[in-house]
Formats: structure tokens, C-alpha cells, sequence
């Protein structure tokens, strides 16, 4: 099978502190073991919400793994109040939701909760890894909004949902109005293409 | 809150990631990989014990008559769904991810279908106890049953 990324492809994770969460023990285990083989020394293993809520009031943490399913609540509650929280920088890091069985009301529940990604189990450690590497390269801004705080729902840059006027003032219209210069003759659009040395 | 905002922070975690040192990706992969074998052992003798808690469970369930009690249940199938998965076990993960449907279901205040919930605990019991073992055949039979179950208790939309 090929790779999700370069094989040469390097991460280092040794320094990075990262918080895992899941409800069930053997759940949080096998995370614990996968982060442990990325290189991730001692992250923080929490097994309910109270426990994840007071790591992130304790210390910085540069990635979060939450699974949906808490001992104590839903992993989506938790994520809410994160982002929400005001605890800078902790607000603003990375969070990878892990969902089990989801509910048809909840699919949404995650993005609009403000994870970075959601991930369906059962995830595979290459999974788990072209996610990390995809939020390395993760360029989307924050948004703090009455009805959504996390980073940026649109995860391409392709304007407001299709049927929408959208919401943001750099929202452009769909409507392409009429040319406002003359056209270019081939000859300028030909040399657009093939760059000349000028002596 | 007041206005909402949009602005850039800062990514942290790339910085860290990118410092010299480190493991190549691939090579992270594969050490993942090797410490989660590591603890498939324990994992396996887990699900058995949480496929008993789930006969508990659903009994006490039963006994409540309470939609809510199908809360727990819901939660360890999730659970053994979730351990299953990880080691490959598709047929035990099948029959939990089922038995959270129907649970799901009847506690949405739908009327409980006790012989549905008691055939996938039993099969669930069964799978789980199997392990590694289940034959592929095996476990389609049962994964049938399952299914048709399933099916007669939520039909599709």
C-alpha cells in the first residue's frame, strides 16, 4: 500500500506535549502506545473530562486526541468548553476527535464543537499519522464567533457554502459581473505563459 | 461574546514537529504499530470481560425498565466496538457497532426489543470469547443472525 505521506517525511514529537482522552481504559491504552511509537514522551492520559479540563488549566499542550466517548461526559462537551475556555494558548491547539459509534444527530457534532479533525474509528496508525502530518501543514485561521468558536470551518478556500451569500465581509459574490477592460489579444496571453529573458 | 473574529494563530505543534531530530514517518508508523501488538493480549482478555459486563448490564437494564439504563450499555458496546476495531476483530466490531444501533434506538424512547438486545449480547459473548480464533465463516453466521435481527427491529428508512 502506498503512503498517505513522503517517506522521508520527518516528525518530531518527543517535545511535543500532547493530551489523550478516552472514557474506556483499553481505548486509552492502545492511544497511549500508538503516541508512544510517534515518540511522544509521557503524554497525558485522561480518562474523564474533569481530569482533561484540569491538564489543560495546568500546562500548555500543543496537541489534543479526544475521544467522543468520556467517562464522566461526551468528548464533544469538552472540546466546546476548550475552545471556549479563554485559556490561551491551549484554546487554540489541535484537536483530533475520534468518534465510535455516532449518532446520525452528532456527525456535525464534532466539527461545530470545534475539533480540528474528526477521525471514525477504528484508527489505524498510518491514519492517525497522515492526520498529524495534515495538521502540521494546517493554515486555517481561528474563528471566535456567539455561535462557533475553533479553526475555520472551510477547510478549502472556495468561498461560503454553495446557495449561501456568505457571511464574511472578504465573502465575494457568486455573480461574475460584466468585464470592466477590454479582453487580451492571444499574443498577451501567450506571453503570460512563455516568460522572455528582456536584454 | 462579543463580534465574532477571525484571525491567524500560531501552529504550535509544526513548530515542534519540524525541530531536527525526530523519526521519519514511516518508521513512526511501523513503532506504533509494534506497541500496539504489544498490548493485543490484555486488550483481547478485555473484551471478554467487558462482553460479560454487557450481559450485566443489559439484565439490569431489563430490570429497570428505564429507557436511560440503555446508557451503559450503549457505552461498553461502544467500547468493545472500539477495541475490537483495533485489532482487527470486524466481526465482534460489527455486532457491538449493531447492538449500539438498537440501543441507541430504544432509548430514544422507541419499545425495547429484549430477544434483539439478548441475541447480540449472546453473540457479542460469543465472538469476543472466540477472539482471534472466529473464523471468518464463523463469524458471518453469526454476523447473519445479527443482521437479520437488526433489520426486523430497525428497518431502513
Amino acid at each position: 500500500m502506498s503512503l498517505p505521506f513522503s517517506k522521508t517525511e520527518r516528525v518530531n514529537l518527543s517535545t511535543a506535549e500532547v493530551l489523550l482522552a478516552c472514557g474506556d481504559p483499553e481505548g486509552l491504552n492502545i492511544m497511549g502506545e500508538m503516541f508512544a511509537g510517534f515518540g511522544v514522551h509521557t503524554p497525558r492520559r485522561c480518562l474523564t473530562m474533569a481530569d482533561a479540563q484540569t491538564s489543560v488549566q495546568e500546562r500548555i499542550l500543543n496537541l489534543m486526541v479526544v475521544d467522543s466517548a468520556l467517562a464522566d461526559g461526551e468528548g464533544y462537551d469538552f472540546i466546546s468548553w476548550l475552545r471556549r475556555s479563554e485559556i490561551t494558548p491551549n484554546c487554540y491547539a489541535p484537536v483530533i476527535l475520534i468518534t465510535g459509534h455516532t449518532r446520525p444527530s452528532q456527525i456535525f457534532r464534532g466539527r461545530d464543537a470545534g475539533a480540528s479533525f474528526v477521525v471514525r474509528k477504528p484508527v489505524a496508525p498510518l491514519i492517525m499519522m497522515q492526520r498529524i502530518i495534515w495538521l502540521l501543514n494546517d493554515q486555517r485561521k481561528f474563528v471566535t464567533s456567539p455561535g462557533y468558536c475553533g479553526p475555520d470551518r472551510r477547510v478549502k478556500a472556495l468561498g461560503p457554502p454553495v446557495g449561501s451569500k456568505g457571511r464574511r465581509h472578504d465573502d465575494l459574490s457568486a455573480q461574475v459581473g460584466a468585464a470592466s477592460t477590454p479582453n487580451l489579444e492571444q499574443d498577451e496571453i501567450d506571453a503570460l505563459f512563455k516568460p522572455r529573458a528582456v536584454i | 461574546m462579543s463580534a465574532p473574529r477571525v484571525f491567524v494563530v500560531e501552529n504550535t505543534l509544526a513548530k515542534m514537529a519540524r525541530e531536527p531530530g525526530g523519526r521519519n514517518a514511516e518508521a513512526a508508523v511501523k513503532a506504533a504499530e509494534l506497541r500496539i501488538d504489544g498490548v493485543k493480549d490484555v486488550s483481547l482478555a478485555s473484551l471478554i470481560e467487558k462482553a460479560e459486563q454487557l450481559g450485566v448490564l443489559a439484565a439490569e437494564a431489563r430490570a429497570s425498565g428505564e429507557s436511560e439504563a440503555f446508557g451503559p450499555v450503549y457505552d461498553l458496546s461502544n467500547a468493545i466496538y472500539g477495541v475490537a476495531g483495533a485489532f482487527g476483530l470486524k466481526g465482534l466490531a460489527e455486532a457491538a457497532f449493531s447492538l449500539c444501533d438498537l440501543t441507541d434506538h430504544f432509548r430514544s424512547g422507541e419499545e425495547a426489543n429484549w430477544p434483539a438486545i439478548d441475541v447480540h449480547v449472546d453473540g457479542i459473548r460469543l465472538l469476543a470469547t472466540l477472539g482471534e480464533k472466529a473464523t471468518a465463516a464463523g463469524a458471518d453466521s453469526v454476523l447473519d443472525g445479527l443482521r437479520k435481527v437488526r433489520a426486523r427491529v430497525m428497518p431502513a428508512n
